[in-house]
């Protein structure tokens, strides 16, 4: 019986995942529904972003978070963009409806993050013309503010009624 | 042999709280994990007679590259794995060659058609194989780590214990980064996203 004590001390070694960032990647902190850590919008853009973000939570439970970030550290922006999700658990667990809107200025990359329970709502397609027809055109003209409202109002408006809720 | 099982009998009372359950809750992840693999794979397979039809409608000249796509299609879809024959790297392996051989003829197919890129069907078919292959990515990865986390845990102590007197467990196959072609998944980047 003196094993039972070394037996137990082998448990519980699994810890789950937390909140923060798994080796090699370098997340800013989850500050609001608005981080912006390569300071790409104005104050006021930001105070306004996070006040639609809000009120689309409000009404439809569904978290937004839109980010722009100084650099992917080498990952593609997809495989950035599902960890990120991931360690700042956007969404609702259950359901798993959080989106993001990824902005990367020095990789030039830009990504519409959906989680799997919005995968209807918010499809492939309809996030790749977001991108193509809002938000590239912005950027192109070196306006990241214009782009990144653009890009809100287009997750929005595919996210943000009632009839088009996660299926 | 009586030591044995006595000792194996006092383990079980000593784990129950919290190890010997963790192998079967363990392999029940990794085969679920498993499942959305073949998932997103089957989701690429559904995507493909469209997008073979659009590239024909649109007049596609480089006709053999589209048998090869359906080809391959259909070649991966008699490649069967099972949740149970995960234990077996040869299925794992002829698994991921034939999904291996869809993605190689996937990018032929879009490199052979860069004048498609504006055509709208085309467009929403190639966004939504592009979303398809970042599932695939994260569904790959997903269950690698879940095998990872089983078979550590058949192998480390205490639930080694367990797992080899109850349960037999024998340790899951997981992908193989330098498999040919399986780190080359179809970047299908029109060169848009940035």
């Amino acid at each position: 019986m003196i094993a039972l004590p070394i037996l137990l001390a082998g448990c519980g070694a699994a810890a789950p995942a937390g909140t923060v960032a798994p080796a090699g990647y370098d997340f800013p902190a989850l500050s609001g529904r608005v981080v912006d850590a390569a300071g790409l919008l104005r104050e006021g853009d930001r105070a306004a972003i996070a006040g639609r973000l809000a009120m689309l939570e409000q009404a439809t439970g569904h978290q937004f978070v839109v980010v722009s970030v100084t650099g992917l550290g080498g990952h593609t922006i997809e495989d950035y963009g599902v960890t990120l999700g991931r360690t700042w658990k956007i969404g609702r667990k259950d359901i798993n409806d959080g989106v993001m809107l990824i902005v990367a200025p020095r990789e030039r990359k830009v990504r519409i993050e959906v989680g799997h329970g919005l995968e209807k709502a918010l499809r492939d397609e309809e996030a790749r013309a977001i991108i193509d027809s809002a938000i590239l055109p912005a950027f192109r003209a070196g306006d990241y503010p214009r782009g990144i409202r653009a890009g809100v109002d287009g997750v929005i408006r595919e996210i943000g009624s009632s009839e088009r809720l996660a299926a | 042999m009586k030591y044995r099982a006595v000792f194996a009998l006092t383990s079980a009372v000593a784990l129950s709280a919290c190890g010997l359950n963790s192998v079967p809750t363990a392999e029940e992840n990794a085969k679920a994990r498993w499942a959305d693999v073949q998932n997103n794979y089957q989701r690429r397979a559904d995507l493909i007679p469209n997008l073979v039809a659009t590239v024909k409608a649109a007049g596609a000249q480089e006709k053999d590259i589209l048998v090869r796509v359906t080809q391959a299609r259909a070649a991966a879809s008699q490649v069967k794995v099972s949740a149970d024959d995960l234990t077996d790297p040869a299925k794992v392996a002829a698994y991921e060659r034939a999904q291996a051989g869809v993605t190689l003829n996937l990018q032929r197919l879009q490199e052979a058609y860069p004048e498609l890129k504006s055509q709208g069907n085309y467009t929403t078919l190639m966004s939504q194989l592009e979303g398809t292959e970042n599932r695939i990515t994260i569904a790959r990865k997903d269950y690698n780590d879940a095998v990872q986390a089983y078979n550590t845990r058949i192998r480390t102590f205490p639930d080694a214990i367990g797992a080899k007197v109850f349960y037999g467990s024998k340790p899951m196959t997981p992908f193989q980064a330098t498999t040919p072609g399986a780190e080359t998944a179809p970047t299908v980047n029109f060169g848009n996203s940035n």
